[in-house]
């Protein structure tokens, strides 16, 4: 059934996600979270996603009292849209309500700098920036060697693209492997035992919460061995997490 | 003069006035703080509270201050002990940038009879105030007729004799119950000199946990005529289960003045000093102790597992909060007992408050020998609603072994009035709530979804990799790679083709001399040198790789010295060039001679050149 919905929704025209999300929009209207869920998700499944979508999946999920997967999707909605002030909020908001919160959070200072610059645009951005730099670049190589014209300032020009196709292709990869390689979930469940090994029989290191993010590092049967944002690690059933 | 001069400029006279009670305020400041802080404090401890009469106890005056000159104690007349001044010593400490100074006088107390007695009334003068000491209290006991039967029969061997060394273990309590504190006490008799400290192997301690409570400071006693000197060494153990359990047996090896060397030894002065000696060692008996459980009779429902005496309070950092604004419960459980064992207090479930558990901290103290402390459960407690809400009592059980009963006791209860913050609404869609975290005013719910689903791509597609992005950077690579192999191919074959002229020039050279030859009659003057021209541009222009059109004769001279030709060459290319400028505007001066030697001329040249490389 659900193979049959995904399969049909891959073919399904386009143009009715919009219908099906104002459906959606229209049931976290009359307070109907559930169905809202339901139908934010069924969007979702055809293959398509926007920041807003993943946003008012996140607000039904909250109202609905799922902070787990509240927060994953806040999480993936931010990821489209860094700059997006109603998202920002959202989460924010949202992580308060962790019950948990982790002591000794320790922020990489690279990290931290990086991230105060990378942080409100979208890897798009960042690519296409990085491209418009080298782009450039190349056309003044071809002024330069494929021409033969220019002399010292198309050079200089050249030294100073190098630098910024330098720096901004440094700022994309640090995005890309940032935020889309790097595997993050959000743990979901109520009761979340975190174990020392990847079974169920291991000693448990600690409880896990709704809402608290994590790192995913490794997968092993049926388990991830996850980092905490406190460096804290263990193996969590990955039934218990979201993936974002 | 001056003070008029003051007088007269009232802005300067009102800065000085500034000044100086700006000067006045900081001189005064000092004093002012010290004799705030003024504070005597005065600690009075004995080294031992119980002593035999014939030994000696210590009594330590602590004054301490944050003045400079600590006024020495007024000691109480003492009658029944003789007094001795020990000295004393002095320390400085700096807390919160405050100094204080302290100083300590020792005494030494020599009994002059058995019995109790309080050593009170310590004090010290300062500024015309009293402060005084607290009391101690010391208890003299005639050891020398009171030592323990069974300490005399120890101190004897087999033969009757009274033994030079033994080691004797005790404990207080043989039926203790499970977790109940006992102490056992490792007592060391020596009454020959010994050189180093003794070396103890511990006692094996199965089935007790375990906390040193450290070494006294020794002590003598006569037993059976003999003065020994008494190390002792206490332990507190807490039986961890029921029946009987063994403490093993203690080992202590030290290095004693032997006896027959001694005599012999013609260095005996220095035998002592030397250290010599034999090493000996010495064990204790092992102890049986016979661990009771807790009775069943009256024993609570709630019953918490804790052994001891203890008292209980809770205390809330603040009555009045907000909504959802923590509210920290500290819960102190204070009283002699294993304090790391006490159990945490059971709160009831609370509907008005979400409760989390956010530390738990141990002070342990030492009360004599037993063990006791303060165990600290701090709560935190978020009201989910406004009003007057009440912290219930919270009850708390456990045993008194002394008196062998189950006892209860309370916190009294703590009501909190919970405001309600500004903007603040009723609403049960808030799911969670979560501690230490401030709602601000303009946070009380999410913001509202959107309405429009935005910009929406295929899921899990990367700019990085669609078609478009490859494209747009890839394309300028491309063409930058076109051309500049484009550019260099063009260059390869530029640079060839100036080889084929260089290599054709001669022959193209001698073609042109050819037909000049041919044309070797006076009529026929301007032609011929028409020809001997061409033959020696087009060969120069071919030999540097240049157009030929357009070359003057000084032009040539120019480039010849530019590539490198030698002088003589460029003089006759020169001197040809310009005999035929001459033969063409002037063709009737022209003669035969003339002719031949122009034409050998320029068959030199191209020959000279044919050997010359031009760069």
């Amino acid at each position: 059934m659900a193979l049959a919905l995904t399969a049909g929704a891959c073919f399904a025209q386009h143009q009715d996600y919009h219908e099906t999300f104002a459906a959606a929009n229209q049931f976290y209207a009359d307070k109907d979270y559930a169905r809202a869920i339901e139908a934010y998700r069924e969007v979702i499944a055809r293959g398509v996603e926007s920041a807003e979508l993943y946003y008012n999946l996140g607000n039904a999920s909250f109202k609905h009292g799922d902070l787990g997967h509240a927060i994953a999707n806040y999480l993936k909605a931010r990821r489209l849209a860094p700059d997006n002030e109603d998202i920002r909020h959202n989460l924010e908001f949202a992580r308060r309500f962790t019950a948990v919160q982790m002591q000794g959070v320790r922020l990489n200072p690279i990290e931290t700098f990086l991230e105060s610059i990378v942080g409100p645009y979208t890897l798009g951005q960042l690519a296409w920036l990085s491209s418009l730099f080298f782009v450039l670049l190349v056309l003044a190589l071809i002024m330069r060697w494929g021409l033969g014209t220019g002399g010292a300032s198309v050079g200089a020009v050249a030294i100073a693209l190098v630098v910024l196709v330098a720096v901004s292709s440094t700022l994309t990869t640090y995005k890309y492997r940032h935020e889309y390689l790097r595997q993050r979930a959000v743990i979901i469940a109520e009761q979340s035992p975190v174990f020392t090994g990847p079974s169920q029989k291991s000693e448990i290191e600690l409880q896990g919460s709704p809402g608290l993010v994590v790192e995913i590092l490794a997968e092993k049967d049926g388990f991830y061995n996850v980092q905490f944002e406190n460096q804290r690690r263990g193996w969590i059933d990955k039934e218990l997490v979201a993936e974002v | 003069m001056s003070i008029r001069c003051c007088l007269t400029s009232l802005p300067a006279a009102l800065a000085i006035a500034v000044v100086a009670l700006i000067l006045l305020i900081l001189l005064a400041a000092p004093p002012a703080t010290f004799a705030a802080q003024e504070d005597i404090r005065l600690e009075v401890s004995l080294d031992r509270d119980t002593i035999g009469i014939a030994e000696q106890a210590y009594l330590q005056v602590k004054v301490t201050g944050t003045i400079q000159n600590l006024p020495d104690p007024h000691l109480p007349s003492l009658p029944m002990f003789q007094l001795y001044q020990q000295g004393r010593s002095m320390s400085f400490q700096s807390v919160n940038g405050v100094m204080s100074s302290s100083v300590t006088h020792r005494f030494a107390l020599v009994p002059s009879r058995a019995g109790t007695f309080p050593i009170d009334d310590i004090s010290v003068v300062y500024n015309n105030k009293r402060y005084r000491g607290n009391r101690v209290e010391l208890t003299v006991v005639d050891r020398s007729t009171a030592a323990p039967e069974e300490v005399e029969l120890q101190a004897r061997d087999n033969t009757g004799q009274s033994k030079d060394y033994f080691l004797e273990a005790v404990v207080d309590n043989g039926t203790p119950y499970v977790n109940e504190q006992i102490t056992f006490t490792l007592k060391f008799y020596i009454a020959v000199q010994h050189f180093g400290s003794p070396e103890l192997t511990e006692p094996a301690t199965t089935g007790f946990w375990t906390e040193v409570l450290g070494n006294e400071s020794p002590y003598y006693q006569t037993i059976n005529g003999r003065r020994y000197k008494v190390i002792e060494r206490k332990y507190a153990l807490y039986p961890t289960q029921t029946g009987e359990l063994t403490i093993g047996r203690a080992l202590i090896r030290v290095t004693v003045a032997s006896r027959q060397s001694r005599s012999r030894d013609p260095f005996d002065a220095f035998g002592g000093f030397f250290g010599r000696g034999e090493t000996v060692s010495v064990s204790s008996k092992p102890l049986k102790v016979n661990v009771q459980p807790l009775p069943n009779a009256g024993r609570p429902a709630d019953f918490s597992g804790t052994i001891g005496r203890y008292s209980i309070t809770a205390t809330a950092d603040k009555t009045e909060v907000e909504v959802n604004q923590p509210v920290t419960v500290k819960i102190e459980i204070r009283g002699v007992g294993n304090i790391k064992a006490i159990a945490e207090p059971t709160i009831p479930d609370l509907p008005d408050f979400r409760i989390y558990q956010a530390s738990v901290d141990e002070s342990i103290n030492r009360v004599k020998d037993k063990l006791g402390g303060t165990r600290t459960f701090e709560e935190v407690f978020i009201p989910r609603r406004p009003g007057l809400l009440e912290i219930p009592s919270i009850e708390y059980t456990y045993f008194d072994p002394e008196e062998s009963r189950y006892r209860r006791i309370s916190t009294k209860p703590i009501t909190i009035n919970v405001t309600r913050p500004e903007g603040y609404v009723e609403s049960s869609e808030i799911p969670y709530g979560s501690p230490g975290q401030t709602l601000g005013s303009d946070a009380r719910d999410i913001r509202y979804i959107a309405q429009d689903i935005g910009d929406v791509k295929p899921s899990g597609q990367l700019v990085l990799f669609t078609p478009l992005y490859l494209i747009v950077n890839g394309l300028p690579l491309v063409v930058l790679v076109g051309l500049v192999i484009i550019r260099r191919r063009r260059e390869k074959l530029a640079a060839d083709t100036g080889l084929a002229r260089s290599r054709g020039a001669t022959r193209v050279a001698r073609k042109h001399l050819a037909r000049a030859r041919s044309l070797t009659s006076p009529g026929k003057a301007v032609e011929f040198y028409a020809e001997i021209y061409r033959a020696v541009t087009s060969y120069i222009a071919d030999k540097l790789n240049i157009s030929p059109h357009g070359l003057t004769t000084t032009r040539i001279a120019e480039l010849l010295a530019e590539r490198g030709a030698d002088q003589q060459t460029i003089d006759q290319t020169n001197d040809l060039l310009n005999t035929c400028d001459f033969a063409r505007f002037a063709p009737a001066s022209v003669t035969d001679d003339d002719i031949g030697k122009s034409l050998k001329a320029a068959e030199m040249l191209i020959t000279r050149m044919e050997g010359l490389r031009f760069d």
